[in-house]
């Protein structure tokens, strides 16, 4: 872990369209090549905070944002900042396998080929590359051209990883991204994240304590739209400033 | 009699009464296929696709016209309706999804699915035919087209709704653009079903005869042109079954018979069509 800030959240509050309050004056840094777990119980704000770092709110008319969220020394809440090219900095990887109903190679260059990569053996070098990467390279290379809907869910959430790292992005965002895999499916991913974060800098949703415990070095638990505490993951499990972190941690509650 | 007899008793009736009508169904389903079969099948011959109509009582006519002229408009109908139906149906499913828009089209577009289709025809004869002057095969496509576009447009809405958001935010996710995620993912998704809704649209207009009596009319020569009145099988059968002719009748069982198997060809390859989805093993 670095301490240089990759993303500092200063000041967020969010607005569904709605007009409530979901996010309410959170400010936390994201530190560079870490792993960033967000807890809480359900409805607490975790996913539409995860949301707000690549602006996956804009697709939806109505909600809002207010304060500031900085990456690479600009406002990507502002609306001069071009969506498209935000997206390819800071990836997204989804509760439920997304795999595009294609095959595993055209599935790892779409993200290329939207930026215009077009040349065959370019896009071949990088789709290996990315496959590699997301630890799944060994067992799609006879099969890169077969439907990505063959494959298993956790092979399919790791071939979604590998889509995302394909477009070289510096931030991977992971919304719950196991909670539809069995055990041995998650552990893979889990010792994904904590290969990925020596290249990337990773923020992670799970409902999972053990999960943020194992993968994390920072945790920020976050209740009714508010953060309640931020710190190392050790010093949150083990010894939290406040009481109702604890509660939750130790499962009296959510 | 105790209340378990009576419940199997009625069981029984309603059991009887639901075979007894689904075969009397099925019955009149199957006499009319063999009727059209057999008696088709005695007057088909090459003479019927190769050779044009001959006066009535001369040897060896055939509705090579009417072929070619049924093919033609079917054609150009496909060729206009389903661009419009498919825009039309991602334009509710995507841009206006949960607009008061949306809704307020998919509930004509449901309506006119049930408007006769001669009020079609009568309709494209007030305006292309009228103002033309004459019949023409284009007003024949038109008035078919418009029957296709409410039928490609709801399927096309309907299967596009069950592409789950899931998948296009993921799209966004990696920074495309909306027509891009629609076009290269959403319609991806969506392919077979929209594939069996254009087929299903082409067999529903295959056998229209009403709108093309007021709009291509018929031609009993040969005639690509389709600025001119065009032959078509069903107005060809409508004339010849109403007509004097033996050869008349025995022309438009054949007809008839072809009409069917291109029906039946369509609907089984729409079937076909829903069953394959992308990368089913």
């Amino acid at each position: 872990m670095s301490d240089i800030v990759e993303l500092e959240i200063k000041k967020l509050n969010f607005f569904y369209s709605g007009g409530i309050a979901t996010l309410k004056n959170i400010s936390l840094p994201v530190y560079r090549n870490s792993v960033t777990a967000i807890i809480g119980p359900s409805g607490c704000g975790k996913t539409t905070l995860l949301r707000c770092f690549n602006r996956m709110h804009d697709l939806y008319p109505g909600n809002r944002y207010e304060g500031e969220i900085t990456f690479k020394g600009k406002d990507i809440l502002s609306k001069e900042i071009d969506l498209i090219d935000l997206r390819s900095h800071i990836g997204m990887v989804f509760q439920k396998p997304t795999p595009f109903p294609m095959s595993i190679f055209d599935n790892i260059a779409y993200g290329l080929k939207l930026r215009g990569t077009r040349k065959k053996a370019e896009l071949s070098g990088h789709v290996e590359k990315a496959l590699k990467h997301a630890a799944l390279w060994d067992e799609v290379k006879d099969k890169l051209h077969s439907s990505a809907y063959a494959l298993s869910g956790g092979q399919q959430q790791r071939l979604v990883i590998a889509r995302a790292l394909a477009v070289k992005p510096e931030v991977l965002l992971f919304d719950e991204p196991c909670s539809a895999l069995d055990p041995i499916a998650t552990a893979k991913i889990e010792e994904l994240i904590q290969e990925l974060k020596k290249d990337y800098t990773i923020v992670i949703v799970t409902h999972n304590m053990q999960q943020a415990a194992r993968v994390s070095d920072k945790a920020a638990f976050l209740m009714m739209g508010e953060l309640i505490e931020f710190d190392k993951t050790d010093k949150i499990f083990t010894n939290p400033e406040k009481k109702i972190t604890e509660d939750y941690i130790t499962g009296r509650f959510g | 009699m105790n209340r378990e007899n009576v419940r199997k008793l009625n069981s029984r009736i309603a059991l009887s009464l639901s075979t007894i009508a689904a075969l009397s169904g099925l019955f009149w389903l199957i006499f009319i296929l063999g009727d059209v079969l057999v008696k088709g099948i005695s007057a088909l011959g090459p003479a019927l696709f190769t050779n044009d109509p001959v006066p009535p009582g001369m040897e060896g006519g055939g509705l090579k016209n009417a072929f070619v002229g049924q093919l033609m408009i079917t054609f150009f109908a496909t060729l206009i309706g389903v661009p419009v139906g498919i825009l039309g149906g991602t334009f509710l499913a995507e841009y206006a999804r949960g607009r008061k828009i949306s809704k307020i089209i998919s509930i004509f577009s449901d309506i006119m699915v049930s408007i006769p289709s001669i009020v079609i025809g009568t309709f494209i004869y007030a305006i292309i035919v009228k103002p033309a002057g004459h019949f023409s095969g284009w007003a024949g496509a038109m008035a078919l087209a418009i029957i296709m576009i409410p039928v490609v447009l709801r399927t096309t809405e309907n299967m596009l709704s069950l592409v789950p958001w899931t998948l296009r935010e993921a799209a966004f996710a990696l920074g495309a653009p909306y027509y891009k995620v629609i076009i290269q993912v959403v319609y991806r998704g969506a392919a077979a079903g929209i594939l069996t809704g254009i087929l299903l649209s082409i067999a529903r207009v295959a056998g229209e005869t009403a709108p093309l009596l007021f709009t291509s009319f018929n031609n009993s020569y040969f005639s690509t042109n389709m600025n001119e009145p065009i032959a078509s099988l069903t107005v060809t059968i409508f004339q010849y079954a109403m007509g004097p002719y033996d050869d008349w009748h025995k022309q438009a069982w054949a007809a008839s018979l072809m009409i069917t198997i291109f029906i039946l060809m369509l609907t089984i390859l729409g079937r076909l069509a829903i069953r394959w989805r992308y990368g089913k093993r």
